[in-house]
């Protein structure tokens, strides 16, 4: 990968004291981690109510992407069907040297007589994958008995939990929903946006976003998270109008597969809203491609707007007044949804500055420069750059190397920031995993409504540290 | 008697050295008396393993924990050492938990709070054909340009043991350039049943390379082998004129180093402290203080004064066991009052639930059934003065319901229909969402050392009071949830059906 030069380019300003490149020395260690591997996907399927995955891999695999990403991720919780009570073929030596397949059908069996579900998934770690199991034909042989039971291989050395969190989407396409040729329900979309558990406030988001899509007249399927009807949901697909991803690129491959196998179109929309500016563009953009009822659309607009302007105005006197100092620059270390949707919101909302950008997902090459033009054009007269980084050592020392001006700045990140931040006088705001220090429920940062919690959140950590 | 063997860089694992189960179910005395520690006259017929008891085996399993997540939490939490995990990125996950407990572990310690180190070599496709080798040896010289660590400690994954990577080779040729301890732990989850394996992994290597073999002795130095926990040691040994090495968790690679010039090895949990305190008293001659563990007066008083007789410190020991019994007795009175006709359920690690019954008991509470994550049915030093499940049943009574079961949650719903207990003592995740579900609320016992010695008594009672008042939350959660397990398997008496009957639960 290489590593751009970055520099702030204010228009209309000759900015001071532009740090000097820092080259970071890029190997393959990653300290920090900010992803896991694909098998994490399992966080997909148990995201869909009553819905439970079925790993095959070793004794740890299941239980550690749990723990890290689910409970020291904002102490989410397992829900229904994650956390304890995913089986497990706790693979041992024996699976190693045999195959594990046998050992999976026996799971399988016993899951289905002990478990209550909807849908099952299958997924398959490192010691499946390298030792060469048919899971394809084992889950084949309760596919045909009618068994709702989909698989997907997760190995972990074959991508991330995002690249994962596809697999598992089409795996759920491909084996359950399947073939449709029937006709499509106007005003319906299928909403492909967040990864589950992986951003920590992906509950409340979802559900923000369902919210304001309902809002404007559409029947959504937003098919993750409590808001979800869960498998028959994903049962009602094919008969979507049409598809939205709300994301810069995670949900494209699911749409691009969907538009192939059911015809059916999708837009994609790389920002997701923040805030009141964002959002009403978001949602007309949204109800011009649905062709639906404008004046509906606007009717629910102009409603959400009179509310949280109403929120703003109030919170002017202190935005305005406030003595003992707010942050100006800011810096933000996460995936390419949150980050890019928060710069944008910080930017253009409250007219902050963009010091330091850096996305961590890995996002695939491919989907590299379109991320990079919604940086350069974050703002009529704002542009900025973004680095992609993994690895933590280097995102610090590039975030030491920024110029943050003549005060502290504020740093959404993870807890892996806790300590530069120190270091560096600022302020934390953690809002991607891993996010160990916050506990989140219904909490979301997006929308009209969630855009108010957020600068709760980012005054009140600045507030709060001031005396 | 089997010697602990460290001339290979590969640790034996539990079930190869103890004969550890997983799986069984009966009573405390009928698994104290199948283990047949000392009442089989073990030390003559242990032969080169240790005993062999009847376990189950079900085909249902839900995710367990493996080898290599206990050597995140020990060897990345050594506070001048590098993990290096030699794996895929999903290996690294762990970093965040333990993470988390290295920074809360630092604050409760008055250490200063920082991340931990760990490097994930984070493999990919291509390295399983080709090997990893040579990204384990970029990783290794990244942790050494980063850090400048006193030590780099590596440790192995399913997919690194089954490619076949060289470890061994890079590290040692590593540690030869570095000059510094490279040391290999090979955890892979896949070859052992039980994850605390993992802990003799990461002692094992520790043994090998970094402690001192020239050791110059340190007569008021005890090593106590313990996790995170506060420091409760330091006043209490303090009493005796003893100093602390707390190892090996929040331990810097000087206190490992030191390990072998120490009066004596105690630890609270022999789960934990099997391997390193017998491999320190064989290698190096530092006595394991062969006693049970220190909870309720009993075990206390019998630690104390064993731990006193070796280091010579007989009368200071019968002080403050004198003072203690008189300090804590009116307090425990009136927890007693409070804590009458509750019924308690311990489900925690082996040799800790042991201590724990018998603090609820010393308190009290009634307890009708334990659940452990395994069983050891001996420990390393093969000393029945070690025998803490014979030391809990004859101290304190038998437990009708003790079940060996590896986390696994779908059979703690029956296990718990069996005694109705009002709380559950827990270390582990896993168990206590389930038990909330049921209205059952949970005393996680993140500090290890909350319930040690004989302010440990007053604490877990404490404790316990304030979780009782929780029920309120998980008797309102408990009427409107559902299980995600069916009906006929709620239904079923036998947790263990599945191993003794398999498929046969609509019977």
């Amino acid at each position: 990968m290489s590593v751009k030069e970055t520099t702030i380019a204010i228009q209309g300003t000759e900015e001071q004291g532009v740090p000097l490149p820092f080259k970071p020395h890029k190997t393959n260690s990653i300290q920090q981690i900010r992803y896991v591997c694909s098998i994490a996907a399992m966080h997909s399927a148990s995201a869909i109510p009553r819905v439970i995955p079925i790993t095959h891999c070793g004794p740890g695999c299941a239980d550690k992407q749990f723990m890290n990403v689910a409970f020291y991720n904002g102490f989410q919780g397992g829900g229904y069907g994650g956390g304890s009570v995913v089986p497990s073929t706790n693979a041992s030596e024996r699976e190693v040297v045999f195959g594990g397949a046998d050992r999976l059908r026996e799971l399988i069996a016993a899951s289905l007589q002990i478990l209550d579900a909807d849908l099952f998934v299958v997924l398959t770690g490192c010691i499946s994958d390298l030792v060469g199991d048919d899971v394809g034909s084992v889950v084949k042989e309760f596919q045909v008995q009618g068994v709702p039971i989909v698989f997907a291989e997760t190995g972990g050395f074959k991508g991330n939990n995002f690249t994962g969190h596809e697999l598992v989407t089409r795996a759920i396409i491909d084996q359950y929903v399947g073939d449709y040729d029937g006709p499509r329900e106007q005003g319906s979309v299928n909403v492909w946006s967040l990864l589950p558990y992986h951003n920590t406030f992906w509950r409340g988001d979802l559900t923000e976003i369902k919210r304001i899509l309902e809002g404007i007249g559409l029947k959504v399927n937003i098919l993750f998270g409590p808001e979800s009807r869960g498998a028959s949901e994903w049962k009602n697909i094919p008969k979507a109008q049409f598809n939205l991803v709300l994301s810069p690129w995670l949900g494209l491959q699911t749409a691009k597969h969907l538009e192939a196998k059911y015809r059916q179109p999708f837009l994609h929309v790389p920002v997701i809203p923040i805030g009141a500016k964002e959002t009403s563009a978001f949602l007309r953009q949204v109800a011009q491609f649905a062709g639906i009822d404008v004046a509906a659309a606007e009717a629910f607009i102009a409603k959400e707007e009179g509310t949280y302007y109403r929120y703003l105005e109030d919170f002017t006197d202190f935005y305005a007044e406030y003595w003992w100092g707010l942050p100006a620059r800011f810096a933000v270390i996460g995936d390419s949804a949150y980050n890019l949707a928060l710069t944008k919101f910080l930017v253009n909302q409250l007219g902050l500055i963009p010091s330091k950008q850096i996305i961590t997902e890995n996002p695939p090459e491919e989907y590299r420069e379109l991320i990079r033009e919604q940086y350069r054009t974050i703002a009529d007269d704002v542009a900025t750059d973004v680095d992609f980084q993994e690895d933590s050592h280097i995102i610090h020392q590039l975030i030491r190397q920024s110029d943050f001006g003549h005060k502290p700045p504020i740093i959404f990140g993870t807890t892996w920031e806790r300590d530069l931040v120190k270091e560096l006088k600022g302020a934390i705001v953690e809002v991607g995993f891993p996010t160990s220090y916050e506990v989140v429920l219904a909490r979301s940062y997006i929308g009209y409504r969630g855009a108010l919690t957020l600068l709760e959140k980012i005054y009140t950590t600045a507030v709060s540290a001031s005396a | 008697m089997t010697r602990i063997n460290l001339d290979t860089t590969v640790v034996e694992t539990r079930e190869q050295r103890l004969g550890t189960i997983i799986a069984w179910d009966g009573k405390a005395s009928e698994l104290s008396h199948e283990s047949a520690y000392a009442r089989g006259g073990c030390e003559s017929s242990c032969g080169q393993k240790g005993r062999r008891l009847c376990e189950l085996h079900g085909p249902f399993t839900q995710g367990s924990v493996c080898s290599e997540q206990m050597v995140e939490c020990q060897a990345g939490n050594v506070r001048d050492a590098v993990l290096i995990q030699h794996s895929p990125i999903g290996c690294g996950a762990g970093q965040v938990i333990y993470n988390s407990i290295y920074r809360n572990g630092l604050a409760m310690r008055n250490l200063p709070v920082e991340n931990l180190r760990m490097i994930c070599t984070n493999l990919q496709e291509g390295d399983m054909v080709f090997g990893g080798v040579a990204k384990l040896e970029q990783s290794i010289r990244d942790a050494w340009e980063r850090h400048r660590p006193k030590a780099i400690f590596i440790g192995t994954s399913c997919a690194t043991g089954i490619i076949g990577d060289d470890v061994d080779s890079v590290a040692s040729h590593l540690e030869e350039e570095l000059q510094i301890p490279v040391i290999p732990l090979h955890c892979e989850g896949f070859k052992s049943k039980h994850w605390s394996t993992g802990f003799d992994a990461t002692q094992h290597g520790i043994l090998r390379q970094i402690v001192r073999k020239n050791p110059q002795k340190q007569e008021d130095l005890i090593n106590v082998i313990n996790l995170w926990g506060t420091d409760v040691f330091t006043p209490m040994l303090g009493e005796l004129g003893l100093r602390v090495n707390f190892v090996v968790d929040l331990a810097t690679v000087a206190d490992l180093e030191q390990m072998s010039e120490a009066a004596a090895t105690v630890g609270f949990c022999h789960t934990l402290s099997s391997y390193l305190a017998t491999a320190l008293e064989q290698e190096f001659g530092v006595p394991e203080i062969k006693a049970p563990l220190p909870y309720g007066f009993a075990g206390t008083d019998a630690w104390l004064r064993e731990l006193a007789r070796v280091t010579h410190r007989e009368e200071q020991a019968e002080a403050y066991i004198a003072k203690e019994h008189a300090r804590v007795a009116p307090r425990l009175e009136e927890l007693r009052k409070q804590l009458k006709g509750k019924k308690g359920y311990v489900a925690t690690g082996s040799a800790y639930a042991h201590g724990l019954i018998a603090v609820l008991r010393e308190l009290g509470i009634e307890v009708n059934g334990s659940l452990v994550f395994h069983h050891d049915p001996i420990y390393d030093s093969q000393d029945p003065r070690q025998d803490s499940l014979a030391y809990l049943v004859d101290n304190y009574g038998d437990v009708p319901s003790f079940s060996v079961s590896n986390r696994q949650q779908y059979q703690f719903y029956g296990l718990l229909q069996r005694v109705k207990p009002d709380f559950i003592l827990i270390r582990h995740n896993g168990l206590a969402p389930l038990a909330s579900r049921l209205g059952i609320p949970a005393a996680p016992l993140g500090d290890e050392h909350h319930a040690l010695g004989y302010q440990g008594m007053i604490n877990l009672g404490e404790t316990i009071l304030d979780i009782l008042s929780h029920k309120k939350f998980h008797q309102d959660l408990a009427a409107h949830v559902t299980l995600p397990y069916k009906k006929e398997w709620l239904a079923q008496q036998d947790p263990f059906i599945l191993a003794r009957k398999p498929l046969n639960v609509e019977e």
